[in-house]
């Protein structure tokens, strides 16, 4: 495009801007009169054209030949290969790195990291449920609440540990999965979406209305893991000996983020070598299959209901974890942190990073919180800027950050 | 190495990289103090009241010499009511901050898991404006409020209901949120002591417009009272609902209506007029407020419901401060319990739990010009 | 007084019913056309109500005294830059993503929710604004006994006319004038469609302008009825609308009016005779009860699956 036809471009978008923002900016509502700031739509407008010329520029430069094969190589494609994503090596470089994050990270950061972890959780196994079997889930955040509802319940009148309570809530959840999955798997596409979301708020909705059982929207405390016995807090709440007693050290509050982050590691790390093995055994083929062409296996004599309701129970009950993860790392739990727009972030998470490619979905998970907390210093234009880089992301990379990888099965020559 | 490679690592160094920075970064002089609150969401005005109050105090204290030659910074937290951004930014404003002592949060909810974050940090923390009981029964030894609780307002406003009003048939409406609720319970508890049970007792959803069905039901109980726990969002759109479907009862709250946009939300001020409210005695009135009081109106601004709440609180963290020459936390809740400080608010107190020891909540009752004034 | 309740909560669902249906109309004509879910509709009404009270305040202020007058300038304003935000949306968020995956579009979508939410949030403030009550009044309903079983205000009763009649108006501009036909052509087979020489981009976007158009109908109409709006409005009643939208069969316009009525009439009727607490629980369970036995919604039609 020529300088002349880009800067025509860039006036349009500015003047188009500048009339769409005439009486939302123009004018400031103030009580039932209108205030004047005619400034403010001559700025946006004067932003979208600098901004818009910028894009052109940069499309342009990326259009230069050096580039253009760097921006080849970047596109997100399905890749069928031999080869493993990361060699084994990479692999365990990347764990020693991230396990020794607690030795210098502060406690906020760490407690980001925790954060971004559980979204790390919670998108591998929504990553089953959307990116692998392709069946639209909005609510899956009734899961994450039934897990981490299901510890603080748990605690308080079953007297459930933490390391009982994983298996436990993974099952609760599992089974709260299964009874939704069999009533709507008959459904197609984006009617289980709204099934799905109707199926989250009515979760939310008993949780904060059932208030002698769950403390209502005062929600539950859940108490802190503890390690071989051993508590993590400054003082036993739990029947146990506090850990800094036992050793007869003096008391790191530190202690419980630090213990979190690295089973939370742990747990992911292993999760994410079981998804990749599930991905390739016969039932992740399935649910692959499944997702795209449903008449064709159902006549090569796959049970799709099954199929989907392993999808489903398998990502439920990974949900669970996470939500026992979330409990115990926040301290307490209540029901406003399972409102929909939780679903949908775990939903971004699992888009942005690729659909079915996990360790798009984990790089995500990292980038989108940590970038939610750098953001912070805009304060109020954080959550703007934040909308703004999903729409820039999903047109930039709509098939998201990472491609997914299938690896092919050799099959012998002598067969 | 292929494309793809390139864009992992470059991801992962992106995020260690932005964490060793963090990490890092640190260094200052001036006193901070945070100031956590909803500057975004829903209630993001009453964030705007809590910074602004926040903001004059520092203003005038720095004017005024600082704290011994200190100035105070004030770091602006969002927490947007959230219970988990709350932990966070209450973990920001510890580690990555370093900040001396923090006024907040809002919301009640935020307030207590926040408020044990601050309390293992050891650092003092006092919130203008969360009046749930729950917030200073913890023992928390460095957490105090500036404001009254929810068991006094709602006795307060059950007291004027069953005493003033005369009232038999009271329905119970709260807002199924930590403040309202705990609100229009603590307010049901009173109620029964004083003999009268509630004919109705129902939550509606934050967020909503259209309480008619609820209002109907009201109106089929032959209420003579509304009680409403919850915020002026949803107080305004009931009480006009009320009006327009011809239920003439009074409408009840408490200080989360305690803002001119009870007025916008009811839609015009003739419907906001006859409603009470429970609410600390008017800051605006007391005769050590009132230059503050210019100030803020200089500027255009209204130093409505919980501003000067917000003014007054760092002027107790500043007092404490320039009285112990400390900026720990158990030294400065050691002396704000031991110590009286001449507030904008007047003199305020505490005792050993960190609740105000004078609470003065007063009836008010707005006007048909959309202000409101107290109850003799 | 029985009689009255029930005659009061009909009613009250009526007009809720309404109010959902017609921003439910802008879920299921995007979702029927493109079969994504667009997110930012509840959003476009908010706007809408911003842009009502804003010219509002505007003519007032020019000296328009004449409350009709007032009221069809400001419908013709909102319509207009209501449908515009409705046409910037798609053409800035949803049009580069056509050919991608499914999921992609509906990301983008939750983003400009949020970029809408925020901006008005930013220029206008988080304070609760509102607009005056212009109409005043209300009719008691009777039965034919003479008792009163009800009283609907005369807002009310525009609001339900203005959902019957732009509903009407909607489906005789699908089913009798080109546009229309083009349309569902492109509903049918867009590649289809565009091989026979149809336009989809543009009837994608007008299908937008068109729902946008109706959400700021909405938008002024509600805003005159309850009288307060804030940025965050679109939430709550995008999601109510959209259950709508599904519970009548997504894609179809009687449908969206249907679904819009029976959640309407479900909230108040529960609320009324049961308990407000549980009021959206048991709509969102009449919604997956509805469903189990008829996948496609009320008044959808069932896919037939073709191999």
């Amino acid at each position: 495009m020529s300088i002349a036809a880009s800067l025509k471009h860039a006036a349009r978008w500015g003047g188009l801007t500048l009339l769409l923002s005439l009486p939302l900016s123009g004018w400031m509502l103030n009580g039932y009169q209108v205030t004047t700031t005619w400034h403010r739509p001559l700025w946006l407008a004067g932003g979208v054209f600098v901004g818009t010329l910028l894009a052109m520029a940069l499309a342009r430069l990326l259009e230069m030949p050096p580039l253009r094969k760097l921006r080849w190589r970047m596109q997100t494609k399905i890749t069928v290969t031999r080869r493993p994503a990361l060699p084994a090596w990479e692999w365990g470089v990347l764990l020693t790195i991230a396990a020794t994050l607690p030795l210098w990270l502060s406690t906020y950061w760490l407690n980001v990291m925790i954060l971004a972890l559980i979204y790390a959780v919670l998108g591998l196994g929504l990553n089953i449920v959307v990116g692998l079997a392709g069946l639209l889930d909005l609510g899956y955040v009734a899961f994450y609440a039934v897990g981490a509802y299901g510890y603080a319940l748990g605690s308080q009148y079953l007297g459930l540990g933490f390391w009982t309570a994983l298996p436990f809530c993974a099952l609760l959840a599992a089974t709260f999965g299964t009874v939704l999955g069999f009533p709507v798997l008959r459904m197609r596409g984006d009617y289980l979406a709204i099934v799905t979301l109707g199926f989250g708020e009515i979760i939310r909705l008993l949780l904060n209305n059932g208030t002698e059982i769950t403390g209502g929207p005062n929600g539950l405390p859940a108490p802190a893991p503890t390690l071989f016995g051993l508590e993590l807090t400054r003082v036993a709440g739990q029947g146990g000996t506090p850990w800094h007693t036992f050793f007869n050290v003096t008391y790191n509050p530190n202690l419980r983020a630090v213990v979190i982050y690295m089973v939370l590691l742990a747990f992911l790390a292993l999760l994410f070598f079981c998804v990749g093995r599930l991905q390739r055994m016969p039932i992740g083929r399935a649910w692959e299959a499944l997702r795209e062409d449903e008449i064709a296996c159902r006549s090569l004599g796959i049970n799709h209901v099954t199929v989907k309701l392993s999808a489903f129970a398998m990502g439920a009950a990974i949900g669970g974890i996470g939500g026992v993860f979330f409990a115990a790392a926040q301290g307490f739990v209540n029901p406003t942190s399972f409102t929909f727009f939780e679903s949908a972030l775990i939903l971004a998470v699992v888009v942005l990073g690729g659909l079915g490619s996990s360790g798009g979905v984990v790089v995500a998970a990292l980038v989108i919180n940590i970038l939610h907390e750098l953001l912070r210093e805009f304060s109020d234009y954080r959550v703007l800027v934040f909308g703004m880089a999903m729409v820039v992301m999903m047109i930039w990379r709509p098939r998201g950050l990472l491609s997914m990888r299938r690896q092919f099965f050799a099959v012998g020559k002598n067969l | 190495m292929s494309g793809r490679y390139g864009l992992i690592l470059s991801v992962l160094s992106f995020v260690f990289g932005t964490l060793a920075f963090v990490a890092v970064a640190d260094g200052a002089e001036a006193i901070r103090i945070g100031v956590a609150g909803p500057l975004s969401g829903s209630y993001a005005a009453f964030g705007e009241q809590l910074w602004r109050g926040a903001e004059q105090a520092a203003k005038d204290i720095n004017a005024a010499g600082g704290i011994h030659g200190r100035t105070i910074e004030l770091i602006k937290a969002d927490d947007a009511c959230e219970p988990k951004q709350a932990v966070n930014v209450a973990h920001r404003l510890v580690d990555a901050e370093h900040v001396k002592a923090v006024i907040g949060h809002f919301c009640s909810s935020s307030t207590i898991p926040a408020s044990v974050v601050y309390t293992e940090a050891g650092i003092l923390g006092i919130t203008p404006a969360s009046t749930n009981p729950k917030v200073t029964e913890r023992n928390l030894p460095t957490f105090f409020r500036t404001c009254g609780r929810d068991d006094q307002q709602g006795g307060a406003g059950a007291e004027f209901i069953v005493n003033h009003l005369k009232a038999k048939r009271v329905a119970v409406v709260h807002d199924k949120d930590t403040y309202g609720q705990g609100l229009a319970d603590a307010m049901k508890a009173r109620l029964h002591g004083l003999g009268v049970r509630e004919v109705l007792y129902e939550g509606l959803t934050r967020g909503e417009k259209d309480f008619n069905a609820l209002v109907t039901k009201i109106k089929s109980q032959l209420a003579d009272v509304v009680y409403f726990g919850g915020l002026h969002a949803e107080a305004g759109v009931l009480v006009r609902q009320m009006r327009e479907q011809g239920l003439q009862a009074p409408l009840i709250s408490g200080d989360g209506i305690v803002s001119q946009e009870f007025v916008a939300s009811a839609g015009g001020p003739r419907f906001v007029e006859g409603v009470f409210m429970t609410f600390g005695r008017d800051a605006r009135k007391i005769y050590g407020g009132r230059h503050v009081v210019e100030a803020f109106r200089k500027v255009g601004y209204e130093p409505e419901g919980y501003t000067l709440y917000s003014y007054a609180t760092l002027q107790a963290i500043a007092a404490a401060m320039r009285a112990t020459r400390s900026e720990q936390g158990d030294v400065l809740a050691k002396w704000l319990h031991a110590n009286t400080v001449e507030t904008v608010m007047g003199p305020k107190a505490w005792d050993a739990k960190g609740d105000l020891k004078v609470t003065d909540y007063v009836m008010y009752r707005w006007t048909p010009d959309g202000k409101y004034q107290e109850v003799e | 007084m029985n009689g009255y309740i029930v005659g009061q909560q009909v009613i009250n669902g009526l007009v809720l019913g309404a109010i959902y249906g017609l921003i439910a109309v802008g879920y299921t004509m995007v979702y029927g056309i493109m079969g994504m879910i667009n997110f930012a509709h509840g959003d476009i009404y908010m706007i809408s109500a911003y842009l009502a009270a804003i010219f509002l305040a505007l003519l007032t202020g020019a000296g328009v005294q004449s409350v009709p007058v007032a009221l069809v300038l400001v419908l013709a304003l909102t319509i207009l830059f209501t449908a515009f935000y409705g046409w910037t949306v798609e053409r800035v968020a949803y049009r580069p993503l056509r050919n991608s995956n499914r999921l992609a579009p509906l990301i983008s979508a939750i983003g400009v929710s949020l970029i809408l939410q925020n901006y008005v949030r930013i220029s206008q403030g988080a304070r609760n604004q509102g607009i005056p009550a212009l109409i005043e009044g209300h009719v008691r309903v009777n039965a034919a006994d003479g008792v009163t079983i009800g009283q609907v205000t005369y807002t009310q009763i525009l609001i339900v006319s203005a959902a019957l009649l732009s509903m009407g108006a909607l489906a005789w501009i699908m089913r009798h004038t080109t546009l229309g036909r083009s349309c569902r052509a492109t509903q049918q087979d867009r590649v289809m469609a565009e091989l026979l020489g149809i336009n989809t981009d543009h009837i994608i976007a007008t299908v937008f302008i068109m729902g946008a158009a109706m959400a700021a109908v909405a938008g002024l109409l509600v805003t005159l009825n309850y009288g307060s709006f804030d940025f965050f409005i679109g939430f709550v009643v995008g999601i109510k609308a959209f259950t709508a939208a599904v519970l009548g069969g997504i894609g179809s316009l009687p449908g969206a009016m249907l679904g819009g009525v029976i959640l309407g009439l479900c909230e108040s009727l529960f609320s009324g005779f049961v308990n407000t607490d549980y009021k959206d629980v048991f709509a969102f369970a009449v919604l997956i009860l509805v469903l189990v036995v008829r996948p496609s919604g009320l008044l959808g039609h069932p896919e037939v699956e073709k191999v």
